[in-house]
């Protein structure tokens, strides 16, 4: 058998687990190991312990950054601050419907801008931006709609956004220039995204809306619950603007630093164990998002040893340009759905390569596949921010509805990405070094 | 500058064991997500955390 066929045999033999282990055991988490031990295995590897191992350590940054982020945001609405917060952009700026809106999801772009990662958006502010939303009248499917394509665009958004980071690294190009390119596709697609989920929802009185507030806690002022984002927003800066001055610390660390700072103003001065309580509670519900970053580990750990990668990765980038047109509003958002931010290497870099060939402007191209790379954050089997903004947001419908509340915002945003790659020359003069 | 960015590491290693705690006390005390295809989950999810408190990996 050559090469390729039995790579595709174990393709095959790997799809068929995933379907099968996700029908008996309700877990996609264990359906992806599952399917990592059935590539394996039929790939004649055995059980190759080490790679699982390893595979598990993959993306453990990002489970320590979904734990701590947790941790602060639940604190953080412990004490109360989360409500003052929702009061005070409601007293101030009810009256103003889409200019609400629109705060809101600068608010939400904040967050992912500073990290490169859209679910921090969601865990630091989507649970605030979900509760004005509800109160402005959107409908459940439209709000987690909302904090899910705000979170990706926050992903996108510069400075820091991985993807392009990836792709500019493992093409031996700077890390320059992508700015503009970047920010301007962004707040055109969020302020579409405002526009299209915002039309016809009618605000309750303001009245209604704070007496559907709990009530506010008598010590809690709007200043004292700045404090803690004022705390995460310096450190965030001060580790982009003066890393050379301060130690690293990274973001779980600035989340607990955050954490401590809101019990430090914490009005009625709980004791540490009610604290405790908070965080056992938060690794609870966190969980499926820590287990689902170790399994996909694992998974994408077997997909590169089996040699599955790889033929996905050659399958989509020996296709012709216009093939590759056709098919990448569809092939990228996979890869990112199954591999991660490992999609912006394994597919994004040689298409950068296939691209430059042609006398594309790379950086444009690059900020195009960034996008597309996003937009499979809501598609299995990671679904991680999908997943994330579903019950950050305690949306009870089916995942198939809230893509669906979804599919709109989503598709203007491919088709952003899409025109940007098809004619790069026309989104050139925002490349500004 | 050195000094304290070996104590931020080392806080790393530290922060890895809480959570690794934290994940067992959960796998036996749990309030949702019941049966074996969890406890399953859990254990292998504690892994990485219990190697990286331990210095291993």
């Amino acid at each position: 058998m050559s090469t390729y066929a039995a790579t595709s045999w174990t393709l095959a033999a790997m799809v068929a687990a995933f379907v099968l282990s996700s029908w008996r055991f309700k877990s996609p988490e264990l359906s992806m190991v599952v399917t990592a031990l059935v590539g394996a295995l039929v790939a004649g590897l055995g059980f190759p312990a080490h790679l699982f191992v390893e595979g598990t350590f993959t993306f453990l940054d990002l489970a320590f950054i979904f734990i701590t982020a947790c941790i602060f945001m639940n604190a953080y609405s412990e004490v109360g601050a989360m409500n003052a917060l929702v009061r005070a952009l409601v007293v101030r700026l009810h009256r103003r419907k889409w200019l609400l809106l629109m705060v809101l999801a600068l608010l939400m772009l904040i967050p992912g801008a500073l990290t490169g990662a859209g679910v921090v958006s969601v865990l630091v502010v989507g649970g605030l931006v979900a509760a004005v939303l509800r109160l402005m009248g959107l409908a459940e499917d439209r709000v987690a709609a909302f904090v899910f394509m705000l979170g990706i665009l926050s992903a996108v958004a510069p400075p820091i956004n991985v993807w392009a980071m990836l792709m500019a690294a493992g093409a031996n190009m700077p890390y320059v220039g992508f700015d503009l390119v970047l920010l301007v596709p962004v707040l055109i697609i969020a302020a579409f995204t405002v526009l299209y989920l915002g039309w016809g929802a009618v605000p309750q009185s303001k009245e209604a809306i704070l007496a559907g507030l709990p009530p506010l806690s008598p010590k809690m002022t709007w200043w004292r619950a700045a404090v803690p984002l004022a705390v995460l927003l310096a450190l965030a800066l001060g580790a982009k603007y003066a890393a050379f001055t301060l130690p690293t610390i990274g973001f779980p660390l600035m989340f607990l630093i955050c954490a401590a700072t809101t019990v430090a103003i914490d009005p009625v001065r709980r004791p540490v164990k009610r604290w405790l309580e908070v965080v056992n509670q938060t690794v609870e519900q966190v969980f499926p998002l820590v287990a689902t970053m170790v399994s996909v580990g694992v998974l994408v750990n077997i997909l590169a040893a089996t040699g599955v990668r790889g033929l996905i990765a050659i399958s989509f980038v020996a296709l012709p340009i216009i093939g590759i047109y056709a098919t990448s509003l569809f092939v990228c958002p996979l890869a990112q759905g199954s591999l991660g931010f490992g999609s912006a290497v394994i597919l994004g870099t040689p298409l950068i390569f296939v691209f430059n060939a042609v006398g594309a402007n790379v950086t444009v191209v690059a900020a195009a596949f960034s996008m597309l790379f996003a937009l499979g954050d809501c598609l299995p089997p990671s679904r991680i921010v999908g997943r994330t903004a579903i019950e950050t947001v305690g949306y009870k419908g089916s995942y198939g509805s809230f893509l669906k509340a979804t599919a709109v915002p989503w598709l203007v945003m491919g088709i952003v990405a899409l025109a940007m790659l098809i004619v790069p020359g026309r989104a050139a003069f925002l490349v500004r070094y | 500058m050195i000094l304290l960015q070996e104590l931020i590491h080392q806080t790393y290693f530290v922060l890895a064991g809480l959570i690794a705690v934290l994940l067992v006390t959960r796998l036996f005390r749990r309030k949702s997500r019941p049966g074996l295809a969890y406890d399953i989950v859990y254990a292998y999810a504690i892994i990485p955390f219990v190697l990286r408190a331990l210095h291993i990996k």
